[in-house]
């Protein structure tokens, strides 16, 4: 009885269940009338759907729908149904990507079945260990608020020992948001000598500005503080702040430290068993002109190297030779510990 | 009138089809996938940085649950025995706050508790403070804005109850020369009783389980379980700790609830 | 009536109770609302980013709105769910609150806690832990999966308010009504299911209430036709900070108003209370 295991168990209701319930989706590999990606929400879904889906549909007549939410639910859906994924191509950070990669669930683009990957630095494959490719990436480094901060540092050392002198208040990330484990944790303690070992450095440095610091818990909380004077400085991503500025909060502004902003890149991937026309879409991520247009309009940095950016973008980005990469498939066995000495040590 | 207690499978066996073995097949998994899951209840009930994050949770629980009975409750009381036509109204504007989406019902509190927010430059201006009252990011705003949701439950359960009981029992004591606070005390109270469990245990319950307030309006000043529980789900991606933890919160709440429940019932079941 | 035959003493003490009362009345409800109407304030706002207070009034968010179609597609899906869980959640949940009520075995209270549990179980678990089941029996993302789901939230609210209005209630009318030749439905029709109508009410309320603006069980089953508004409006924020947002805010208020008003034009609120 007891040694009914779960696969068993489950096997055992799916069989009864699967016979009562119509498949919603087909599993043949004959190609869709229409596929499912992934995209964050607001301005970034409608820069989608103009650029890569007016792409991918132009040249397929395949359709595109686009399912909203974030990185971890599009995984943890592919996940839960690896035989009949319910997306065909998700877009995701890459510590993700490797994780759900490693367990089989994603299938490694190459040139032949993605032609525009040739014009992709190998390095944006590599960062995936293979298993997708970054079609942009922002940089996290430090933003802040032009008229109250007249001399802004130049380096997270500087940012550091300023804070804790309490010349501003700084805000920073919690450690419940998730990419705050690169944008702060990893890149604090890199910066200020530590190792994926001994994140004492980040540690007793968040102790010492903490009396001068709020934390922000969702990337729009930082632009609160911005605004309203709750805080001066902190660090955030490029992206976000010229987002930001071109909708009026031209008091922001933004430095890549001297130790190197954090690189912060989105991978587009294809689940196993998604249908081969999922490549196309991947392909149109790619192109250069949807790229180029996408960049312009995002102030993201792109990938395939014949991007042209405008003028006014061209400024903006921060060229990826110029960021640090977080191992993030060394950091994660750590990040349990990291969390929990975080908690008991900073409670944020 | 008895109803059969077979009335009750259907709900039960909705249950076990999509509570319990979801929850079960969850926790085989985490097992699976981790041989020392028993290291991670070992660390849950001993480590004292856990338990004293397990007492904040209750504490925390059963402080809202007191502000909601304590501001609830004179609200349901004026709903049902002193609105009159203006009930519905009473209950539109008791219930507005849930109608607004969380995001922007924190955003609200943001605004008015910021360090230069509404009510800091208001009281700076009365002369009443010297300096911004650090509001924001502290366990005020995060009792605040729980109770600010989870009050409507208390007013309405408890209205719902106070609705059946018949004013004239008041009365009558009133005529027979009791005081108003002796009358509500001796009569009105004892009969609202079961409003006041009902709204107790939904409020307490909800509290327990909630993490978005807290992460939005406690800045960190605060960490229960749902808080390190949303954690573990988005940031270290340890289901397995993250298992074990609402496993443990679930049995805390349920442990609190049949109290509740079995306190209730000692006191008889009127006729 | 009553009241005038009460002492003129008693009656004069009467008010400044009344006043005490109704000043509270205002205050809380000062306090209920106050944050509200800052995100009614700022849906009107005519800057492109979220300032208070409001920098010019316009009406451009309201249009973003009816441009921005997941906005106005998720909020059918919204509240189809909300009604139908509700709707789900009362038909288990009121039979299994009055069998439960009024049985004196002890495992009614265990039986009682078990219905109740779910609502102690943060929603983020039960979504994740629901979505995997919910896949491997072959429901998947689906509509289906997500109105189980809010079911599995609504059914609590439910059981809890009626058993605590059925409790409240004396079984002698059920009883009279059953000794004067009503058969057990009709005692059921026309004497239990009145009275326990506020509880019914109320529960489905809080479980439509709850679900319209529940994030961390819909997230997981989000897809291009089964999003809901939070999960919408929480990925409009991850790249747009601009008054839309209250702006939806503003709107699902309005929305809900108008339900509770056609509410109260043919049922009453009132209908909180039992029928005399």
């Amino acid at each position: 009885m007891l040694s009914m295991n779960r696969r068993t168990l489950l096997g055992g209701l799916a069989a009864g269940t699967t016979s009562l319930w119509p498949q919603s989706r087909v599993f043949a590999q004959a190609t869709p009338s229409r596929i499912t990606v992934t995209s964050y929400g607001g301005i970034f879904e409608g820069v989608v759907r103009d650029t890569f889906v007016a792409d991918f549909t132009k040249r397929t007549g395949v359709a595109a729908d686009i399912q909203l939410g974030n990185p971890s639910q599009w995984m943890s859906q592919v996940e839960a149904n690896p035989d009949k994924p319910p997306i065909d191509v998700v877009i995701s950070s890459i510590d993700l990507v490797i994780e759900v990669g490693k367990k089989n669930l994603l299938e490694k683009p190459t040139v032949e079945k993605v032609p525009n990957l040739a014009d992709v630095p190998q390095y944006f494959v590599d960062m995936c260990q293979g298993w997708g490719v970054c079609f942009d990436y922002g940089s996290g480094g430090i933003a802040y608020h032009k008229g109250r901060v007249k001399n802004p540092p130049k380096s997270l050392r500087e940012f550091v020992d300023r804070t804790a002198k309490g010349e501003w208040r700084a805000s920073l990330p919690t450690v419940a948001f998730q990419p705050s484990l690169q944008l702060l944790i990893w890149s604090l303690n890199d910066a200020l000598g530590g190792t994926l070992d001994n994140i004492t450095p980040v540690i007793d440095a968040v102790k010492q500005m903490k009396p001068n610091t709020v934390f922000w818990s969702s990337v729009t909380d930082f632009l609160n503080h911005l605004q309203s004077g709750e805080a001066d400085i902190g660090l955030y991503y490029d992206g976000r702040v010229w987002a930001a500025y071109d909708s009026g909060m031209t008091f922001l502004d933004f430095i890549n430290p001297s130790e190197g902003a954090v690189m912060t890149p989105i991978a587009a991937v294809k689940p196993t068993n998604a249908p081969p026309i999922a490549w196309e879409y991947i392909n149109s991520m790619l192109a250069p002109g949807p790229q180029t247009e996408f960049g312009n309009r995002m102030n993201f940095g792109m990938t395939n190297k014949n991007v042209q950016y405008s003028e006014k973008v061209k400024g903006r980005i921060t060229p990826w030779e110029k960021t640090r990469l977080p191992p993030v498939d060394r950091m994660a066995p750590h990040v349990s510990l990291w969390v929990e000495r975080w908690n008991k040590e900073i409670g944020a | 009138m008895a109803f059969s207690p077979w009335l009750s499978a259907p709900a039960a066996l909705f249950l076990i089809a999509f509570f319990v073995l979801p929850l079960t097949d969850n926790a085989l998994r985490s097992v699976a996938s981790q041989a020392a899951a028993g290291a991670n209840y070992l660390k849950l009930l001993t480590d004292p940085y856990y338990l004293w994050v397990i007492g904040v949770t209750i504490a925390l629980s059963a402080a809202v649950t007191l502000a909601s009975l304590v501001l609830g409750y004179p609200i349901a009381y004026f709903l049902v025995r002193k609105a009159g036509r203006w009930s519905s109204l009473i209950i539109f504007l008791t219930v507005a706050p849930l109608l607004t989406s969380i995001i922007m019902r924190t955003f609200g509190w943001r605004v008015l508790f910021a360090r230069r927010g509404l009510l800091n430059v208001l009281l700076l201006d009365a002369g009443w403070i010297e300096r911004p009252l650090a509001l924001l990011n502290s366990p005020v705003s995060v009792v605040v804005g729980l109770v600010h949701v989870l009050v409507p439950f208390m007013v309405l359960s408890i209205a719902s109850v106070l609705q059946g009981i018949n004013p004239r029992l008041g009365e009558s004591a009133r005529i027979l020369g009791a005081g108003r606070m002796r009358t509500f005390w001796l009569v009105t109270f004892p009969l609202s009783l079961d409003g006041i469990a009902t709204g107790s245990i939904l409020v307490f319950m909800l509290a327990n389980g909630s993490f978005v307030t807290l992460l939005l309006l406690g800045g960190g000043s605060l960490q229960t379980l749902p808080l390190l529980i949303y954690q573990q789900f988005t940031t270290t991606r340890d289901f397995a700790f993250g298992a074990a933890m609402s496993n443990v919160l679930l049995v805390l709440a349920l442990l609190c609830l049949l109290l509740q429940l079995v306190l209730i019932r000692r006191r008889g079941v009127k006729t | 009536m009553i009241r005038r035959l009460l002492p003129r003493k008693v009656r004069a003490e009467s008010c400044a109770p009344d006043a005490a009362l109704l000043l509270y009345v205002v205050l809380f409800f000062a306090f209920m609302l106050l944050p509200i109407i800052i995100v009614v304030v700022v849906a009107f706002s005519a800057t492109e980013y979220i300032t208070f207070p409001i920098q010019g009034v316009s009406l451009r968010w309201f249009r973003r709105i009816y441009e921005y179609r997941p906005f106005f597609n998720s909020l059918r899906v919204t509240l189809e769910i909300a009604f139908l869980s509700a709707l789900f959640g009362a038909l288990l949940g009121v039979p299994a609150a009055l069998a439960l009520t009024r049985w004196k075995h002890p495992i009614a209270s265990l039986a009682m806690t078990f219905l109740l549990s779910p609502l102690s179980m943060p929603f983020i678990v039960l979504g994740f832990a629901l979505l995997f089941f919910l896949s491997a029996v072959g429901f998947g993302a689906s509509f289906l999966s997500l109105l189980i789901a809010h079911t599995v939230v609504s059914l609590p609210y439910v059981v809890r308010t009626v058993a605590g209005v059925y409790r409240g209630l004396s079984p002698n009318l059920e009883e009279s009504a059953l000794v004067l030749g009503a058969s057990k439905w009709q005692a059921f029709r026309y004497v239990t299911l009145p009275m326990i109508r506020p509880g019914i009410f109320a529960g489905c309320l809080f479980a439509i209430l709850l679900s319209v603006d529940n994030l961390p069980i819909s997230f997981f089953f989000g897809s291009p036709a089964t999003s809901t508004l939070p999960v919408v409006m929480l990925s409009y924020l991850e790249n747009s900070f601009d008054p839309s947002i209250a702006a939806v805010s503003t709107v699902q208020l309005v929305f809900a108003l108008t339900f509770l008003l056609v509410i109260e034009r043919f049922y009453g609120l009132k209908g909180m209370a039992p029928a005399s």
